[in-house]
């Protein structure tokens, strides 16, 4: 059954994915996608924004008026700056309910699409063999684990895949990490030689002299 | 816009004649910043105010009591009528009277009791008195009920200086609020207090809780009363005492904008202490003094375009005593006018 055996994988890479981009980054996003659709919130954000602008034109003219030369049109505008933070405050409390609600929402959802699903497709498909494995590859305990925990004896179960696959994927993106890392400091050590050597000679040492006293031990 | 700025302050009289003719008015307040006279303006206007009512009592909620000063008599907590008057009394009180007063007024009742119930009345009396401003509430409380007995048609209260006044203000609110919470304790928890107490045999004194209670949400109804009333601009004013200078102003703006939103009606200010030298002097510090007074006060006329203005010169003597109060309270209806 190739697509279940791809549905795993997909969904194991997802899971991995929203685990390193971060589930407060994704609400963020969503929420902000969410404000950009004609939405109930999207004119109190934009309320929001406006009312920032004004707060802080207020403030700015303020503080460029004189209150000891220019009493009267200073209070007004501390007036109207009072008025406009209190304004303000109350949209942010009010937005702030509903960003509440709808991060709620979106979390449940990403839980049910995600472990949700891992965890009732391993379920469902707890007994379906994934994979016949040739008799006589592995020894009979391995294929015990292997079928674990009911799928029929000499196949490979829907868990032993799905960890299979999160493990791969884990190490493939711990791979190209490396990489990457290794890619940016081969291009930092071809710009600046000259520090850059030197240093690594030291470290060079250092590591040699760790390496060493493991040895002994 | 300049044109209606300036028909409304045509249309308001720089003079305190709409506060006095105002027949429905219950309570006024007179507050300010320290030291611009708010005790020489509230004794004027209660002079004022004499005139036209049955009854009029002046208190003072100032820890540093002027009154007695004032009027070179001395003033207690109890209304004693003033020298010379035959319907206008005056009393001090202090704001800041602890709780521990209050169980002293109480009678020995009360003291006892919380002494006897050891553990559970302090803790019962730490409960209730760790909501912020209660105490002074309290005490506020027991001087509203005293003033409500005495009937007077008319109380003015000579209030601290600001932060004072303020607070003084928001102790109706404060308290209803502690009351209310205080009640709804007792709701939840009276049964288990009661089984507690009841074991020895009700509150020492002879008092049972319910009775505390009881007497505790009639208090609780004088307040909202009383904050209803100061809430109506029929019954309740609030007169603003100013120097034209900058810090007097800024405070006088601060405070107008809480006692907005506190929903008390203000529509007078009162600029004190004005210099008004003549036209052909050559004292240069009195022109100079001058020169930044009308500066402060075109901007009040600006700000306030909705405010009877009232300004009153200083004098070159202290005003002091009745005499001297009735001649300074004259200016504060009839416009003073500078000489030439």
């Amino acid at each position: 059954m190739p697509s279940l055996l791809l549905t795993i994988f997909i969904l194991q890479l997802t899971i991995h994915l929203i685990n390193t981009v971060g589930a407060t980054a994704i609400d963020e996003l969503l929420w902000t996608l969410y404000n950009t659709l004609p939405t109930r919130t999207r004119s109190a954000v934009q309320d929001s924004k406006t009312l920032r602008a004004e707060v802080v034109r207020l403030r700015k003219e303020m503080t460029a008026t004189s209150s000891q030369d220019e009493f009267a049109k200073w209070a007004k505008l501390r007036r109207g700056h009072d008025k406009a933070v209190a304004k303000y405050d109350d949209n942010a409390n009010a937005l702030k309910t509903h960003r509440q609600t709808f991060t709620r929402i979106t979390t449940t959802l990403r839980y049910l699409g995600t472990n949700g699903l891992r965890l009732l497709l391993q379920f469902y498909f707890a007994k379906t063999p994934l994979f016949w494995i040739p008799t006589g590859w592995v020894p009979n305990y391995a294929a015990f684990l292997l079928a674990f925990p009911r799928a029929p004896r000499g196949s490979v179960s829907v868990q032993v895949w799905g960890i299979a696959c999160a493990t791969v994927v884990q190490m493939v993106f711990a791979a190209g990490a490396a990489a990457w890392v290794l890619l940016m400091r081969g291009r930092e050590e071809g710009v600046g030689m000259g520090k850059q050597g030197r240093r690594k000679e030291e470290e060079g040492v250092a590591m040699g002299g760790g390496g060493e006293g493991k040895k002994e031990i | 816009m300049s044109a209606a700025v300036d028909a409304d302050s045509d249309n308001l009289e720089p003079s305190l004649q709409s506060i006095i003719s105002q027949k429905s008015l219950r309570w006024i307040f007179v507050g300010g910043k320290g030291g611009v006279g708010k005790t020489t303006t509230s004794c004027s206007l209660a002079i004022q105010l004499a005139k036209v009512r049955k009854s009029v009592l002046l208190i003072s909620t100032d820890p540093a009591h002027n009154l007695s000063d004032a009027f070179s008599q001395k003033f207690g907590k109890e209304a004693r009528l003033i020298d010379g008057f035959t319907n206008l009394s005056a009393m001090e009180i202090d704001p800041n009277g602890s709780i521990q007063d209050l169980l002293k007024e109480g009678g020995e009742g009360a003291e006892q009791a919380m002494q006897e119930m050891g553990g559970i009345g302090s803790m019962m009396q730490d409960l209730a008195f760790s909501i912020p401003g209660v105490d002074e509430a309290m005490s506020f409380a027991e001087v509203l009920k005293q003033v409500k007995s005495l009937s007077y048609e008319l109380i003015i209260f000579d209030t601290a200086p600001t932060g004072h006044t303020l607070r003084f203000l928001q102790f109706p609110t404060v308290m209803e609020k502690a009351l209310a919470k205080l009640s709804q304790l007792s709701t939840q928890f009276g049964p288990m207090l009661n089984s507690v107490i009841g074991a020895r045999g009700g509150l020492p004194g002879g008092q049972q809780l319910d009775e505390v209670l009881a007497k505790m949400e009639s208090l609780r109804e004088t307040i909202g009363e009383v904050n209803t009333q100061f809430k109506n601009a029929d019954m309740t004013t609030f007169v603003c005492v100013c120097i034209p200078e900058f810090l007097s102003l800024y405070e006088t703006e601060r405070m107008i904008q809480e006692l907005t939103s506190y929903e008390i009606d203000t529509h007078a200010i009162v600029v004190n202490q004005l210099l008004f030298p003549k036209k052909s002097n050559d004292c240069e510090q009195c022109n100079a003094r001058r020169k930044m007074q009308k500066k402060y006060l075109e901007q009040i006329e600006e700000l306030y375009d909705e405010f009877n203005v009232v300004k009153m010169p200083l004098l070159v003597e202290e005003v002091r005593g009745k005499e001297k109060l009735e001649s300074f309270s004259e200016m504060l209806v009839h416009p003073y006018q500078p000489p030439e």
